[in-house]
């Protein structure tokens, strides 16, 4: 599933009655890679377009765990490559790529 | 064997279902038009108690927030607030206990009162249910004609309340659980097997696993599994069969088992040197109602009347005594009005010795015990009123409360996304 197909003008998604506002939800963003398909540079996305960039985008220091993740194949499925990551300044995310649209998101560590 | 003579034979079973829900309706009238539910007191944040408009919408007791919500979208979550449902049914069998000394709660909503001998008073079982009918409705009035008691409201509906009158607990209780709200059912004596007969096994208050065993073997009803022979039963399920065999054949009387009052309960303290400090006294007053409420007596009692004494230098005494509006065993409420007192009429000399006392009490209940006693339960709705004071500023300056609640949706799930969301706080 696309998790933009959920999401609201508030920047959250609702669920059932349009009262559930989801928690930590994925970020849209544009990722550069090596020719390992490593990420170098992380860009955030707006959500009105997709693929224009806002700033600079963050440099990423280290990468951690990469792991792979195959869901609800009988219904929509989900195919997901995730890479745990350290940008420039500190900060842990943990990016994903979409493996059946090709979409980078990024989202909180859990 | 001595005869209590605060236990009965004869019951009659007061029950309002759904107790805790119907408080929070009489309080905001505007819940009993629309499907509501209250939240688990506890910290599993699943449903507790629904309305029947969401119960018939699909929202059930036990589901988590979101299943509830996802099956009734319309459906008004409340936060539990177990100290008002404690003392509201506090009142309850204070109202009930003018009509008989003999009352015993069971459950939140549900208290047996013993009526033997009421029928020199009000005749016939019918006299005593009306009886009974009188006394809570006379307390919802807030206002007793025959005490002087000064307890506030009672305030659930009157059409709430079911009665069932017969011989023993467990016969009034499947009595009223047939009955229609406001409505009573009387079960005379001699009639209890063919009334228990036709009851369905639900009544019994039975483990799941106990249940399903009997379904499967077919037994819908008390009748059914009464004609087993007993040593049948006890050989499947034990002595707990025993017990459920004895109550479906009508065979146990289980009598209502009222509670003396406990004797006043006192705590004194003797200063090494007089005293004439009131922030001082003050102090020790709080100390001595702490002390007071711990004492063992007290516990399933809450306090209506507090005397506090001091011994003066030079021979001379002083005492105050209150009378608490809404009995209560909170440190704070019981001590405030002496605090009061003590400023605006304080004692002509220094303290040599005071002493608190507990004179009246109101009965408590075993809600209380299980929502946390006194201070903690008291910390809890202090809380609460706090968060609520603060939601209402909030909802008058924004327009919205902008304050959530964090709720498991599918904590289960490979996709964070999914595990967790924000639902609108509602007091």
């Amino acid at each position: 599933m696309n998790p933009d197909q959920t999401r609201n003008a508030e920047g959250g998604t609702r669920n059932g009655a349009d009262r559930l506002r989801a928690l930590n939800v994925p970020q849209r963003v544009k990722v550069q890679l090596d020719e390992q398909r490593r990420p170098t540079i992380v860009q955030r996305a707006t959500l009105k377009d997709s693929l224009s960039v806002a700033g600079n985008g963050k440099r990423v220091e280290s990468q951690g765990e990469n792991w792979r993740m195959d869901d609800e194949w009988w219904r929509q499925p989900i195919v997901r490559r995730y890479v745990e990551v350290v940008l420039e300044g500190g900060g842990r995310v943990v990016l994903f790529e979409d493996l059946i649209t090709g979409e980078w998101w990024m989202q909180k560590p859990v | 064997m001595p005869r209590n003579h605060l236990a009965s034979s004869t019951a009659a079973c007061c029950w309002i279902p759904l107790f805790a829900l119907r408080c929070e309706e009489a309080r905001r009238p505007e819940l009993a038009s629309q499907p509501c539910a209250l939240l688990a007191p506890d910290a599993s944040r699943r449903i507790w108690q629904v309305s029947p408009l969401a119960r018939r919408a699909g929202a059930k007791p036990g589901m988590t927030v979101s299943q509830a919500i996802g099956l009734c979208p319309a459906l008004r979550l409340c936060e539990p607030d177990p100290v008002h449902y404690d003392e509201q049914f506090a009142r309850l069998l204070a109202a009930l206990s003018e009509v008989s000394p003999v009352v015993e709660p069971a459950e939140l909503g549900r208290a047996y009162v013993g009526t033997d001998g009421l029928e020199g008073l009000y005749g016939e079982p019918e006299g005593i249910v009306a009886a009974i009918e009188r006394g809570t409705r006379k307390w919802e009035r807030g206002t007793d004609e025959r005490s002087s008691s000064r307890c506030s409201a009672f305030r659930v509906p009157r059409s709430a309340l079911r009665v069932g009158w017969g011989l023993g607990k467990f016969v009034a209780w499947v009595a009223a659980s047939r009955a229609k709200p406001g409505e009573a059912v009387i079960v005379r004596p001699g009639e209890e097997g063919k009334f228990l007969a036709s009851q369905p096994l639900a009544v019994l208050s039975l483990d799941p696993d106990t249940h399903r065993r009997l379904r499967q073997l077919g037994i819908a009803t008390l009748g059914r599994l009464a004609a087993l022979p007993q040593e049948a039963v006890v050989s499947q399920f034990g002595a707990a069969g025993r017990r459920m065999w004895r109550l479906a054949a009508g065979e146990v009387v289980e009598r209502v088992m009222g509670r003396e009052a406990p004797e006043p309960i006192v705590a004194a303290l003797a200063f090494f040197a007089p005293v004439a400090d009131r922030a001082m006294l003050a102090h020790a007053l709080d100390r001595l109602v702490e002390r007071a409420l711990k004492d063992p007596r007290r516990i399933g009692w809450r306090v209506q009347v507090v005397r506090v004494r001091a011994e003066l230098e030079h021979g001379a005494s002083w005492l105050v005594e209150a009378t608490l509006k809404d009995p209560t065993a909170d440190r704070d409420r019981i001590a405030a009005p002496l605090r009061t007192r003590l400023e605006q009429a304080p004692p002509a000399g220094a303290v040599e010795r005071l002493a608190v006392e507990f004179t009246a009490f109101a009965p408590g209940t075993a809600e209380l015990q299980l929502f946390a006693r006194d201070a903690s339960a008291a910390a809890r709705a202090g809380r609460q009123h706090a968060l609520r004071t603060a939601l209402q500023e909030i909802q008058l300056r924004l327009k919205r409360s902008l304050l959530y609640h964090i709720i498991e949706v599918q904590p289960w799930s490979r996709l964070p996304e999914r595990r967790y969301a924000l639902i609108d706080y509602e007091p």
